[in-house]
């Protein structure tokens, strides 16, 4: 009978090598990377693959984005359309004008009424370019409304012309979900394959599992507090948040938000935050980006209203807390709120 | 029971014990930590489950940064030398995937550890 346990032994061990070998290269370690650019945070988490050259070449690729779409850097395209306002065409390149041609699409399901490229010059009023806040007079507001909108923008096939000399553009509000197309793109290219890449840029997701079609759990920010409100679910998705708690400054127990709804000329007050899944087709981080805007700055009425326009842009779904702190979905998506301890 | 079939009931333990061991260690998770990094680097990593408050004297890259932790599993920014003051007024930070940032200072505060169970936070 000794005999016998020889092999049961040596098959157990093999087996128990075996098994731990496999656990071990079935699950590499993440790989996480931080970069600072356009004024906020960009976390890069890859798993498998070169996952450190991935990182380092999704940040490449971001800086990029940021050097072309800058409303501050003077080398950027947005400058250089900016600062021949009122004096004639500018040429662009592809990328840039593809982009503008995006966000212009997204501005057209309400005609730009919650979405504008070219809110910059009220935004600034209120010194959200430079940081030093305050509340402008409601003639300072009107007065420059009157030439803050696109239909200033002439968009030629490679130029871009701005016909008031005082109107700007400022692509900050796609540019960050542009930046998550960019490399998504690139992502499709990679040999050897990540198995997974989470990319958070300023709390605007790119969820990529490439084929393996992952079940990632998005959790949704709690816009009062830290922690999460709930999570939904989703495959391989672009995640937009418009919130009015990142960017904001208070005056006499206001609180005046960062997104200027363009209607009014001022912030917007009638959502605490918005969130936008697409999928991963072209141009669909940029897209969902400006959507979240739209729906930010929208009622609940006209949030239901424009639904189907934002379906045919490619939004999936939509998680939407309203000013009261309601919270509500659109689309074919579950949210699973926490449950309070 | 013959001693044989002893002998290998003794080895399918062992050999049990040994991958439920690997298993534990493979999946061992931390508990509430929090992750102090300036510019991409850690330079402190606290435990939100201590009960005694502590206070952190880090540098960013723009001068000196207070961080206090109350000893109830909250973290947060007290004093800081950047001009908005973002960091500061963040609420403070206590579930896994809470971040309180600092950009000019190029600090990140994250906690992590097990309890949300979730992939990535949409804000």
């Amino acid at each position: 009978m000794r005999k016998a346990i020889a092999p049961i032994v040596a098959l157990i061990v093999v087996g128990a090598g075996l098994a731990t070998f496999f656990a071990l290269r079935a699950s590499p370690e993440p790989v996480t990377s931080t970069y600072f650019l356009m004024d906020t945070v960009l976390t890069v988490k890859t798993t498998g693959g070169d996952a450190t050259a991935i990182n380092e070449h999704l940040h490449a690729l971001a800086s990029g984005v940021d050097s072309m779409t800058s409303y501050y850097k003077s080398e950027s395209e947005t400058v250089r359309v900016n600062t021949a306002a009122g004096r004639g065409p500018v040429s662009v390149s592809p990328e840039y004008a593809a982009l503008l041609k995006a966000a212009m699409a997204v501005e057209t399901i309400d005609h730009g009424e919650t979405f504008d490229i070219a809110i910059a010059p009220v935004s600034s009023l209120w010194g959200f370019s430079t940081k030093d806040f305050r509340v402008p007079a409601a003639k300072e507001i009107s007065d420059t409304l009157a030439y803050s909108h696109s239909d200033q923008l002439t968009i030629a096939d490679s130029t871009v012309q701005i016909r008031d000399s005082r109107a700007r553009i400022d692509l900050g509000g796609v540019a960050k979900g542009y930046s998550l197309d960019v490399m998504e793109e690139y992502l499709h290219t990679v040999t050897p394959q990540p198995r997974q890449v989470i990319v958070d840029f300023g709390g605007n997701l790119l969820l990529y599992s490439g084929g393996q079609k992952h079940d990632w759990k998005i959790g949704i920010r709690d816009p009062r507090g830290q922690g999460i409100i709930g999570y939904v679910r989703s495959g391989d998705a672009f995640v937009a948040t418009s919130g009015d708690y990142e960017r904001y400054f208070e005056r006499d127990g206001t609180r005046y938000c960062h997104i200027i709804d363009p209607s009014t000329g001022y912030p917007g007050t009638l959502n605490q935050s918005v969130t936008v899944i697409t999928g991963m087709e072209p141009m669909q981080g940029a897209i969902g980006d400006a959507l979240g805007k739209v729906f930010f700055c929208s009622t609940a009425e006209t949030q239901h209203s424009l639904f189907p326009a934002a379906q045919n842009q490619g939004a999936i779904g939509i998680v939407i807390v309203d000013a009261a702190g309601t919270r509500s979905t659109l689309g074919p998506i579950t949210f699973v709120p926490t449950t309070d301890q | 029971m013959k001693r044989s079939d002893r002998i290998t009931a003794v080895v399918i333990l062992t050999a049990m014990a040994l991958v439920a061991v690997t298993w534990i260690v493979m999946h061992r998770t931390r508990g509430t930590v929090a992750v102090v990094r300036v510019d991409g680097r850690v330079v402190a990593t606290v435990d939100l489950t201590l009960r005694e408050p502590q206070t952190l004297h880090i540098t960013g890259v723009l001068g000196p940064l207070v961080i206090a932790v109350d000893g109830k599993g909250s973290i947060r920014v007290t004093e800081s030398t950047c001009t908005d003051r973002i960091c500061v007024h963040t609420v403070p930070a206590r579930s896994p995937g809470d971040q309180i940032i600092c950009v000019p200072n190029r600090m990140v505060i994250t906690v992590e550890g097990k309890g949300t169970g979730i992939d990535a936070l949409a804000q």
